[in-house]
């Protein structure tokens, strides 16, 4: 048992480090951190996929054949931590970690044929479509209604929280194609094209000031047969699947470090009464507590990757302790950074995005995205499944 | 290339010592050893000695079994668990570790044979009232003499005291912090025995210009107080793990007292309100089986490095620790409060824990003052092959 890179890693390591040097540029770092949402500005998120795609390095975790990377896991940490500490916008989203992982596991040669290559290259930008207005964590109550007609389904009714959908070509979604029975079994999984007549988009602007999520409305939308994943009543299933990707399929250590590193840096310039927050006790307190909180997450991801390395599965309690641990990490990171901004607090930018803005310093620009960041980070005890429903898994796992 | 999942021996020895623990130390037993005269168990010791355990982390030439510090994690979880007494921290890793790393061939002989053959305890008397968490603060003095050394200063509650023949006793020669193996019956060496929070016992040491010989220097040449670090940091990573066994033992013993009790009739552990306190009980107990593990593997890394593992599992754990022992005792009601179980006993060793070699404050500061350095701050905790 020991945590040493071998010595391909480390070569492997200084590769990714100097792909980055030279490829991610200036802009694309300063538009992610000026950008107080979980995934970057697609604008930016598609600039740098597209040099990641000349590179072949678009989707770590996908397996060679579907033109993914093929490495192995010790591979896909360090690049994410490379890319990380590089600070690359975040641009891997549903389409790479959610539906392609459900085409290549449901779908079948046609769909994986049209469907993958179009992720790769940006062509498809995809939105989820799973939660509604009256179904959030009870997921399976979801009313969205498919009914079949001839060689399509006619779809009626409305997803909510759908992450740049109004930058998106197309939802996965769950529908309901039966009423009967239990209501995990009506379920079915379809692809929306949402250039179809009848879609519509609602923006909802969140309380960070930024238009990323959305309202979808369906007004008898036309899809295809052939844009089912599975079969009728199978949507739960792959459902769930999904949802392992959503929760645990990623590593959070890199980007968790990157933005403790971040507030490390925003701490350690002088305030303007000379002093610098590293130096306050108080402060320094919290800031440790952090940091290793961090370091105990980063080795719980690298103990369940060592699992899966042989061939096991992590457990569900330390799945949900990481899903859980992560967010509260993340929101006492953005926390902590928006307490130092003393009455500057109060000032708020309105103009999105963010980098279109003239250009100031650093750390100044770090001071105006630091409020919007903190507001941002309380959705991430809420996605994915929000932490009540972590611990009602927990519990579950305990106590049968 | 990285590995973090133990090996068929490793799972092995930690079946071993957890089935040894619980038939041979059940919370009865160990409750009649506290009520003891000694507060020990030599057949217990001697027994250890027997199942290898005194002999683990030594190497072969030196008469031990080459262990590593996750095998001596595994021990010290199950040592949890059982709430044992006797001070295999304190014999093994502390006073054995610096003899080890510090002694003669004639020394190591001597002493860690007798360690490992289970007839000798060691113990190593090294902080003072005032050293708290500066291991150099020492102001116990070793005078040369014309055969020997002569030592006089205070050593209050050495772990393992009560149990030893033999004191690993440091002290200032020429300035500089030493170690000297001092016997236990020395004239002018006054021991008095203190009982401790979590039931185990150690000892209040004054030595009044007591004469040693000069064999009795260990690492006349070694920078002993970098050495002393060292093994600080070795012990603190199996206290570590020690607590990680006991937070097990403390959620699995609330998890089963609540699916029993009923109240309003249903169990206990029907009501959402306690299975979400127990799944917070359980993410605590996650995140320190993941902060013991970096402690683990981070003994032998550069200091910074090992700063990072062990002073940041120590601060984190004792923070979580805490949480989970309160919450243990509230889930039992008023039996939590009682002697009669072992939860309270589990809570007040931790409680000993988190104020045994370093305060959880003091990791905290420790941990702090290394990743004020961006380059640990931001560092990888997989590590490049040497």
């Amino acid at each position: 048992m020991d945590l040493l890179m071998t010595e391909e890693e480390v070569r492997f390591r200084d590769e990714v480090r100097a792909f980055l040097d030279a490829h991610l540029g200036a802009d694309l770092k300063r538009a992610e951190r000026l950008n107080p949402s979980f995934l970057a500005d697609p604008a930016v998120g598609l600039k740098w996929q597209a040099k990641l795609n000349d590179k072949g390095w678009v989707a770590p975790s996908w397996p060679k054949q579907y033109g993914g990377t093929g490495w192995t896991l010790a591979e896909r940490y360090i690049f994410d931590q490379e890319c990380e500490r590089a600070g690359e916008p975040h641009f891997r989203g549903a389409s790479i970690k959610m539906i392609a992982p459900v085409i290549m596991r449901y779908g079948n040669d046609a769909q994986k044929g049209f469907y993958l290559p179009r992720i790769l290259s940006g062509e498809d930008v995809w939105a989820q479509g799973y939660s509604e207005p009256g179904s959030g964590s009870d997921l399976a109550s979801l009313k969205t209604k498919a009914a079949l007609d001839g060689d399509h389904y006619v779809i009626n009714g409305s997803k909510i929280w759908s992450t740049l959908a109004h930058h998106a070509t197309r939802m996965f979604a769950l529908v309901r194609t039966a009423d009967t029975g239990k209501k995990q079994e009506g379920i079915t999984f379809i692809l929306i094209d949402l250039k179809s007549p009848g879609a519509t988009i609602r923006p909802i602007r969140s309380i960070c000031g930024t238009h990323e999520f959305n309202q979808v409305f369906f007004d008898d939308v036309k899809v295809p047969v052939s844009d089912r994943i599975g079969e009728e009543g199978e949507g739960w299933d792959i459902a769930k699947y999904l949802l392992e990707f959503e929760r645990g399929g990623a590593f959070a250590g890199g980007v968790l470090r990157a933005i403790l590193t971040r507030l490390h840096r925003l701490a350690s310039e002088p305030l303007a009464d000379g002093r610098k927050m590293i130096d306050d006790p108080l402060f320094m307190v919290r800031f440790a507590e952090i940091a290793t909180d961090v370091d105990a997450n980063d080795m719980l991801e690298l103990a369940a990757m060592s699992k899966v390395q042989a061939g096991g599965n992590p457990g569900s309690v330390p799945s949900s302790t990481m899903k859980i641990e992560r967010s509260r990490i993340r929101q006492s990171i953005a926390e902590l950074a928006a307490s130092i901004l003393g009455p500057d607090a109060l000032r708020w930018e309105e103009y999105r995005p963010l980098h279109d803005l003239p250009e100031e310093s650093e750390i100044d620009e770090e001071r105006k995205v630091a409020s919007a960041v903190y507001f941002n980070s309380r959705s991430q005890s809420i996605f994915g499944g929000s932490n009540e429903i972590q611990l009602e898994i927990i519990a579950k796992t305990l106590l049968r | 290339m990285m590995d973090l999942n133990y090996s068929d021996e490793q799972l092995l020895l930690k079946e071993s010592a957890e089935r040894f623990l619980k038939d041979r130390y059940d919370f009865e037993r160990r409750n009649k050893i506290i009520a003891s005269k000694t507060g020990y168990d030599v057949g217990i010791w001697s027994e250890m000695a027997d199942l290898g355990w005194l002999a683990l982390p030594f190497a072969e030439e030196n008469g031990g079994l080459g262990g590593g510090a996750v095998e001596i994690s595994l021990i010290m979880e199950a040592v949890g668990r059982a709430l044992m007494v006797e001070p295999y921290l304190a014999c093994v890793i502390l006073a054995g570790g610096l003899v080890e790393k510090l002694g003669s061939a004639d020394q190591k002989a001597k002493i860690l044979g007798g360690l490992i053959a289970g007839t000798s305890r060691p113990a190593l008397a090294h902080a003072e009232r005032q050293t708290g968490f500066d291991f150099g603060n020492i102001a116990a003095t070793a005078t040369k003499s014309r055969d020997g050394y002569t030592i006089s200063g205070e050593k209050p509650l050495v772990p393992g005291g009560p149990f030893a023949d033999i004191f690993l006793v440091s002290a200032r020669l020429d300035g500089a912090i030493k170690l000297f193996a001092v016997h236990a019956d020395a004239s002018d060496l006054i021991r008095t025995e203190v009982k401790l929070v979590d039931g185990s016992r150690a000892s209040d040491l004054v030595l009044d210009n007591v004469a040693v010989p000069a064999s009795a220097l260990l690492g006349a040449e070694a920078d002993t107080l970098a050495e002393i670090e060292a093994t600080y940091d070795r012990a603190n990573a199996a206290l570590a793990s020690e607590a990680v066994g006991i937070m097990d033992a403390l959620m699995d013993a609330t998890v089963a007292y609540t699916k029993e009790r009923v109240q309003f009739g249903k169990p206990l552990a029907a009501f959402q309100a306690l299975q979400h306190r127990m799944a917070e009980m359980a993410v605590k107990c996650q995140e320190a089986r993941g902060s013991a593990l970096l402690a683990t593997l981070s003994v032998d890394a550069p200091r910074p490095m090992r700063i990072r593992g062990v002073s940041g599992a120590r601060a984190k754990i004792g923070k979580v620790s805490r949480s989970v022992a309160q919450e243990a005792i509230q889930l039992h009601g008023a039996m939590g409060f009682s002697e009669e179980m072992p939860v309270g006993a589990w809570f007040r060793r931790l409680y000993a824990i988190e104020n045994t070699f370093g305060t959880t404050a003091d990791h905290l500061k420790r941990y702090s003052e290394v990743v004020r350095d961006p380059a640990v701050l931001s560092g990888s905790l997989l590590r490049e092959p040497v």
